[in-house]
């Protein structure tokens, strides 16, 4: 039994509205981490299909240049700060404490804190557009002068700089609670290299997260105080420094990008065994591979400003494309796992393969505009958004999607409709596929990026078209997951504690489980105990 | 102006630009067709119907020589890439050192000053964008600033841009290399009308350069 | 252990990069952020050797059952507790009142100061 003392109270049951807001358990902040992130990503995701909508003909007057604006900077920095990053946040709450077999988190109100701020956050950036001026339109990225108070005057701006603040210090808070669970809370026999590969990102994102998000933080601060308390610091005209912003930002920025995607690492790799019916291949490449990634992810902010004459180009550029080598040996670690496996293509691992095929491609033009020559032409151009979307939308979305379908199960003790999921996941596929791939040619062609409209020149017309046509049918595919979610729920078919047969320890307790996590745990003898209780004639056991 | 997908290299420059581009883009694709194929031939080769029917398969997960190699064979190739890259690079990053033209260009919320020193000076509006007019084979050095925000030089016909950025002049250098008109646009988010910003380069021959200098001239 | 060497590795790693790219680079504002994350993963290291000498926990033995975490109280922890959704609505005050409202401001402040005597009081 958990050696730990308890208070003996009811968990909230779904329409205690107190007990969801003062609920300091892992689960139900999990929870609520991935319904509000699912809520900002359908806000986030609408804001695109306006934009998609205005960019599908030439000179398109249906969204103005000022509402446009807003729409893209709304749409980056919700998907980063409110959707892909919480989403992993909140998954990471409800399994990270399961999979190691603890109780809950090390602190958990100061987990729950750091989820409130988050929300409060959120909704901070979005009331900007209620102000007169509009909400923030300077990009996710509010480079400074743009940003600053003579140019951006708006509250809106400040704003988002305070809802991106407030996000920043709650998500530094929750790295400290995994870091902190990861390495103290582990059930006996529970060694480090025995934890899930997805523990092991978390605390690699975790590192990531005290590293960058200061940096952040004080760019905040300076853009503050530069708008409200006479600072320059950005200001050329005062001896201040504009690409000082681009540094600062960017220091965070790129490591950033890695947190949104690390968890993502961690998703596959517990779900691709499972449908292969083997165990992760090269465990410890993949751990490896995980702090190789982080580490050089520190030292490449400024390949995001290659074109500004300012840099050290050939510094950044040699660690940027080494970045490639751990992450092709994960790459090749998951098709090894899948290998000579046994292969069930369910919807968590159909959405699996859709990352997979979409990441590689993400991947590889990361590799090319990670050569300066290249990126004179492609930066903020839509080869970049390409880029970006294939590794953010191809990958982490579709891994959030992998995700959803796979513990969904665990979290809420209702599976989601397979034939529905399928649907979800074509839609989805071939969706995303459709509107991003053109988007490499636009930007080969000449596009630029954060443009509202482009002339009737070359395939510019037909190309965008084309993406937007895309991006209704992943509306569709996101239709479809939202039926699926009433469907399933409505339909209440209960469901056993491992109903996919898979590795973890979350899969040995029940489904949802109990407010305690565990009445009993097995033996701990592998990265995959519960594997090893059913399957006692090949587990490694004491042999191995 | 041009109208097609690709766009035709129009400087020395770009053609180094050009081939650093065929190359990653072949290396690229090739790595892409390699890993997709390994992906679907695993999933199609090894698929089963149904959930948890049958033996399990082998439990194997680790093969040491394999995960040197594809840790080693990748780093060979990015650090081949690598070399590549950085000489590609100084070879279009150099600067002259007696460039035959000079041209301050600057950026502004929104639209372009073109001064050529000792020439004319072309002021674009909106009802009129500015035309940057560059003789055929000579060495043009542009001092790129901006007096608000970031904005960016970009002509995709030269497969090149450069960021500019308040307080912070950057110069490069042009050797056009092919006649013609090419579309201009600025490529760093500067506001309203960054999408409107648009300009022109037409290069000309020596003797159309000099002559449209002297008539310019003010 | 593990944290030990991931820890220390880091550090290493991260000052190597750090001189690395003011020796190559001679640029002030990158050097001195990589540098500050330097000392701050060396600070960490070091705090984890001292505190790897003394740690022994049941989740690092390889061949422990729970049997063997059993008896022993290693704290108590809430499960419900109003203090997190009342911090985080007094720092939004804050936040929103530096940008809207000083009046605002001023009330996030208070009820700060609150939440954080009653965190203080809670933990006893």
């Amino acid at each position: 039994m958990s050696p730990i003392a308890e208070q003996a109270v009811a968990p909230p049951g779904r329409s205690d509205l107190l007990g969801w807001l003062t609920s300091t358990d892992h689960k139900r902040i999990g929870t609520l981490y991935v319904i509000t992130s699912l809520g900002f990503f359908l806000v986030a995701g609408a804001l695109a299909v306006v934009m998609r909508t205005q960019l599908a003909r030439p000179n398109s007057t249906l969204v103005s240049p000022h509402a446009f604006n807003q729409l893209f900077t709304l749409h980056g920095t919700a998907m980063i700060f409110l959707v892909v990053a919480p989403f992993a946040v909140g998954l990471a709450n409800f399994l990270i404490p399961l999979q190691i077999g603890a109780p809950d988190m090390a602190f958990p109100r100061l987990n729950a804190t750091s989820y409130w701020m988050f929300l409060f956050g959120g909704l901070t950036v979005f009331l900007g557009a209620l102000t007169s001026e509009g909400a923030a339109d300077s990009g996710w990225t509010a480079y400074a002068p743009l940003s600053e108070i003579k140019i951006s005057t708006g509250l809106g701006q400040d704003m988002w700089i305070v809802g991106v603040f407030l996000v920043s210090v709650a998500t530094i808070l929750t790295a400290i609670n995994f870091i902190t669970t990861t390495f103290i809370y582990r059930a006996p026999g529970m060694t480090m290299w025995r934890i899930p590969i997805f523990a092991w990102e978390m605390v690699a994102t975790s590192l990531l997260i005290f590293m960058a998000f200061p940096s952040l933080a004080a760019a905040l601060l300076l853009l503050f105080v530069d708008r409200h308390l006479g600072g320059h610091a950005f200001d050329p005209s005062y001896g201040g420094n504009a690409v000082l912003w681009q540094h600062l930002f960017w220091f965070f920025g790129h490591p950033e990008v890695y947190v949104l995607i690390l968890p993502y690492f961690g998703v596959v790799s517990e779900i691709i065994p499972v449908f292969s019916r083997k165990p992760i291949f090269g465990y410890t490449g993949l751990v490896i591979a995980a702090f190789a990634i982080a580490g050089l992810s520190m030292g490449v902010w400024a390949h995001h400003m290659f074109t500004t004459g300012a840099v050290d180009d050939p510094f950044f550029s040699f660690l940027s494309f080494m970045i490639a080598v751990p992450t092709g040996v994960k790459f090749f670690n998951w098709i090894g796992t899948m290998w000579r496996g046994s292969i069930s293509l369910a919807t968590p691992m159909l959405f699996c393969v859709g990352f997979l095929m979409n990441f590689l491609l993400g991947g590889v033009t990361g590799v090319m505009i990670a050569s300066p020559p290249i990126d004179f032409h492609a930066e903020d151009s839509y080869f970049i958004v390409a880029h970006m979307h294939y590794v953010l939308g191809g990958g982490s979305l579709f891994a959030i999607f992998a995700a959803l379908f796979f513990w969904w199960p665990k979290m809420f003790g209702v599976k989601l409709d397979e034939r529905l999921g399928k649907l979800c996941f074509w839609l989805l596929f071939v969706g995303f596929n459709v509107t991003f791939f053109p988007m490499h040619l636009l930007g080969i062609e000449g596009m630029p990026r954060r443009v509202f409209t482009y002339p009737d020149v070359g395939s510019f017309p037909l190309l965008n078209s084309l993406a937007t046509a895309g991006s209704y049918v992943m509306l569709a595919g996101v239709v479809a997951f939202a039926w699926n979610v009433v469907v399933s729920t409505r339909k209440r078919d209960p469901v056993g504690p491992d109903p996919w047969e898979a590795n973890s320890l979350e899969w040995w307790t029940s489904s949802p489980p109990p407010e305690h996590n565990f009445d009993d745990l097995p033996p701990i003898r592998s990265a995959r105990p519960v594997f090893d209780a059913h399957h006692p004639e090949i587990a490694k056991g004491g042999a191995g | 102006m041009h109208g097609q997908m690709w766009p035709s290299p129009a400087t020395a420059q770009a053609s180094v630009l050009a081939n650093d581009w065929l190359l990653f883009g072949t290396a690229g694709l090739a790595v892409a067709v390699i890993v997709w194929g390994l992906i679907l031939f695993s999933v199609f080769r090894w698929r089963r119907k149904g959930q948890t029917e049958g033996p399990l398969p082998p439990q194997f997960d680790s093969n040491n020589p394999l995960e040197i190699a594809w840790t080693a064979i990748p780093l060979l190739i990015v650090l081949a890439l690598f070399v590549y890259t950085y000489r590609a690079e100084a070879d279009v990053e150099r600067l002259a050192p007696k460039p035959d033209v000079i041209v301050d260009v600057n950026a502004y919320q929104w639209n372009w000053t073109f001064a050529y020193q000792g020439g004319p000076t072309v002021q674009g509006s909106f009802a009129d964008p500015p035309q940057l007019v560059l003789p055929l084979g000579e060495t043009v050095r542009i001092v790129l600033t901006s007096s608000d925000v970031d904005h960016a030089f970009w002509v995709p016909d030269f497969l090149f841009k450069r960021d500019a950025i308040p307080g912070h002049p950057t110069s490069f250098d042009l050797n056009p290399s092919k006649l013609g008109t090419y579309l201009g646009r600025c490529a760093e988010f500067c506001g309203f009308d960054h999408a409107l910003m648009d300009f022109s380069v037409r290069v000309v021959s020596s003797s159309d350069f000099n002559r449209w200098r002297s008539a310019h001239h003010t | 252990m593990v944290a030990l060497r991931l820890f220390i590795s880091s550090a290493v790693f991260s000052s190597v990069i750090a001189t690395a790219y003011w020796i190559f680079s001679k640029e002030p504002t990158g050097t001195f952020l990589l540098g500050v994350m330097s000392f701050g993963l060396l600070f960490v290291a070091g705090y984890t050797i001292v505190a790897e000498r003394e740690a022994d926990l049941v989740g690092d033995r390889p061949e422990a059952r729970p049997v063997d975490a059993a008896g022993e109280l290693v704290g108590t922890y809430s499960i419900r507790s109003p203090l997190p959704v009342w911090t985080a609505l007094a720092v939004s005050c804050v936040g929103l009142g530096i940008v809207v409202s000083p009046a605002v401001a001023a009330l996030g402040v208070v009820a700060m100061l609150i939440a954080g005597v009653l965190f203080i009081l809670q933990s006893r």
